[in-house]
């Protein structure tokens, strides 16, 4: 199959023209040209993003918030502009919902220690099998703080979220449910307006690792009737340490801060301090401004591209994988939910992943292996890595064709 | 000063080869190494090296003065690499195994392969250090 073959109709992503907005994809390894397939651990990141960044350096960088001075002033429109960009983005229904974070490892440890701080003993929390070590680890902490009870809800062979047993798990003491909204492993996507419906019938607050999720489509935090939605900037073409804490405006204001420092007070005395309204409560000290600008430009350009095309490419790339890889005898397809982003992890009998990873980049082809974060959920599948193909915007049909190669090759010389 | 004969012959002949071809040397000396035996009931938790991407057990042997070890990774390329470290610094001192730094890794051109493979081959130097003493752990303090 070619690009010219994939027909999405007259509007159709031209994926050159997409490439062309990323420079780094136009250089070699190894005297080969690049095959990106590890945008789900980070994406790269387009001209548009790196000029905006750039560009606020070198005219508008100064401090936010407080400054008596223009330069401030800049700054802090454009900070606070990508907190209006973020709420369009999710649908949000107010920008002071909206709480900047390092990442979603961040925003879910805030949320374990702000909201968790609210918990009791024996309250109790559900997170899946197919969970990030970043939707584990916080919880844990948490048991051991307050005395919380982790559930874990199954998921099945195929990587699909069991709703029933997930309901089953559901009691009175349920507090929060904070799922990932796309496993970063299988790529499976969970329904998440059916998780909210069934939790919030309970009355129990639900929460979505969106980390994943945003970058395959378009996310509607008030469709989906969640409490708290996560996601990253880095993952979304954007840069490196900031992040994404949404939340409903009444639950933030009952959360108690976090992290203390400047931009979070209201008024400070050694006797006592008064903290400000959300989301300056949950931002202590100097943020990522120059970040907020850079993921501001990158929800601009993929909502210049639109997310819908985005995600026809996309799945058009992950059908092609995943037919391109079940043909060649001996790999095994980790992951085969129906609802299904482009992340294709899979094994090559007999051959170690980490082999398989390191033929692959020889041949230029940059995937992932390992447990990806996510060792509980190696253990439900029966496996103790995965190779991972992950998949964005400037993936190209022939990169498929690329990676289908180089699995070839990595049986020849070592199956 | 120390024998490096082992260690001499893989350095010189990786020096002899393009990137490609010392990635297929690398596979080769795994493939030998899959050949030897090594003892299934040393592939244990006690063997294990922590810290890798793939499963790595070291068995080591003091015999006459004399540090002597046996590697095996389930992952080829790994593999490989166990091999010519374990190979390369058998048969030394203990003294002998304390002075051998970073340099003699740099040394094998393998860094090219990735650098996380350097990092890796660094860690199991360290590991066959500490497995023959070569590099005590500072004494635990009584409190």
């Amino acid at each position: 199959m070619t690009d010219a073959a994939v027909d999405f109709g007259r509007n159709a992503l031209d994926v050159e023209a997409v490439r062309a907005d990323f420079p780094i994809l136009s250089r070699d390894v190894y005297g080969k040209p690049l095959v990106f397939l590890d945008s789900g651990a980070s994406a790269q990141k387009p001209r548009q993003v790196l000029d905006a960044i750039t560009r606020f350096y070198e005219q508008d960088y100064a401090n936010v918030h407080r400054g008596a001075h223009y330069l401030s002033g800049v700054a802090t429109d454009a900070y606070e502009g990508t907190r209006d960009t973020v709420a369009a983005f999710l649908n949000a229904p107010s920008r002071e919902e909206i709480v900047f974070t390092r990442n979603v490892t961040e925003a879910i440890n805030l949320v374990a220690n702000s909201f968790g701080g609210l918990l009791a003993e024996g309250d109790e929390v559900v997170i899946s099998e197919m969970e990030h070590h970043a939707n584990i680890v916080p919880w844990q902490l948490l048991r051991e703080r307050r005395g919380i009870v982790l559930k874990i809800a199954p998921v099945t062979d195929e990587g699909v979220l069991d709703l029933d047993a997930f309901e089953r798990l559901l009691t009175g003491r349920t507090k929060l449910v904070s799922i990932t909204h796309c496993s970063n492993v299988l790529g499976t996507v969970v329904p998440a307006r059916r998780v909210a419906e069934i939790a919030k019938a309970r009355g129990i607050r639900v929460m979505f690792d969106g980390a994943q999720a945003v970058v395959h489509g378009p996310v509607d935090v008030q469709d989906i009737g969640c409490d708290f939605y996560a996601f990253t900037g880095h993952k979304l073409y954007g840069p490196t340490g900031i992040g994404v804490l949404w939340a409903r405006a009444e639950i933030l204001e009952a959360m108690p801060p976090w992290q203390g420092g400047g931009d979070m007070i209201d008024t400070v005395t050694f006797e006592k301090t008064t903290f400000a309204a959300p989301p300056q409560r949950f931002e202590a000290g100097t943020p990522p401004i120059a970040q907020a600008v850079g993921l501001g430009a990158a929800i601009d350009y993929v909502g210049g591209l639109g997310q819908e095309r985005i995600a026809a490419h996309e799945a058009a790339l992950r059908d092609h994988a995943m037919d391109e890889l079940g043909r060649i005898e001996g790999v095994r397809l980790i992951g085969t939910a129906p609802d299904k982003a482009a992340i294709v992890s899979f094994v090559l009998d007999g051959v170690h992943s980490l082999d398989v990873a390191t033929i692959l980049d020889r041949q230029g082809v940059a995937v992932r292996v390992g447990h990806h974060c996510a060792e509980p959920l190696m253990a439900r599948m029966g496996v103790n890595s995965t190779v991972r193909a992950s998949m964005a915007v400037y993936n190209t049909h022939a990169e498929i064709e690329a990676l289908a190669a180089g699995i070839r090759k990595a049986k020849d010389i070592l199956g | 000063m120390a024998d490096l004969e082992r260690y001499n012959d893989y350095a010189e002949a990786l020096e002899m080869l393009d990137d490609d071809m010392r990635f297929e040397y690398l596979l080769d000396l795994a493939k030998k190494n899959k050949d030897k035996p090594f003892p299934s009931e040393a592939m244990d938790d006690a063997h294990l090296m922590h810290g890798c991407m793939s499963k790595v057990w070291i068995t080591h042997e003091e015999r006459d003065g004399r540090h002597y070890f046996q590697g095996v990774s389930d992952a080829a390329i790994v593999n490989g690499l166990v091999t010519m470290m374990t190979d390369s610094f058998s048969g030394l001192t203990r003294e002998e195994l304390a002075e051998i730094t970073l340099d003699h890794v740099r040394r094998l051109n393998l860094g090219a392969l990735t650098t996380q493979r350097q990092v890796g081959m660094m860690a199991m130097l360290k590991h066959l250090q500490k497995l023959a003493g070569a590099r005590p752990m500072p004494a635990q303090g009584a409190a």
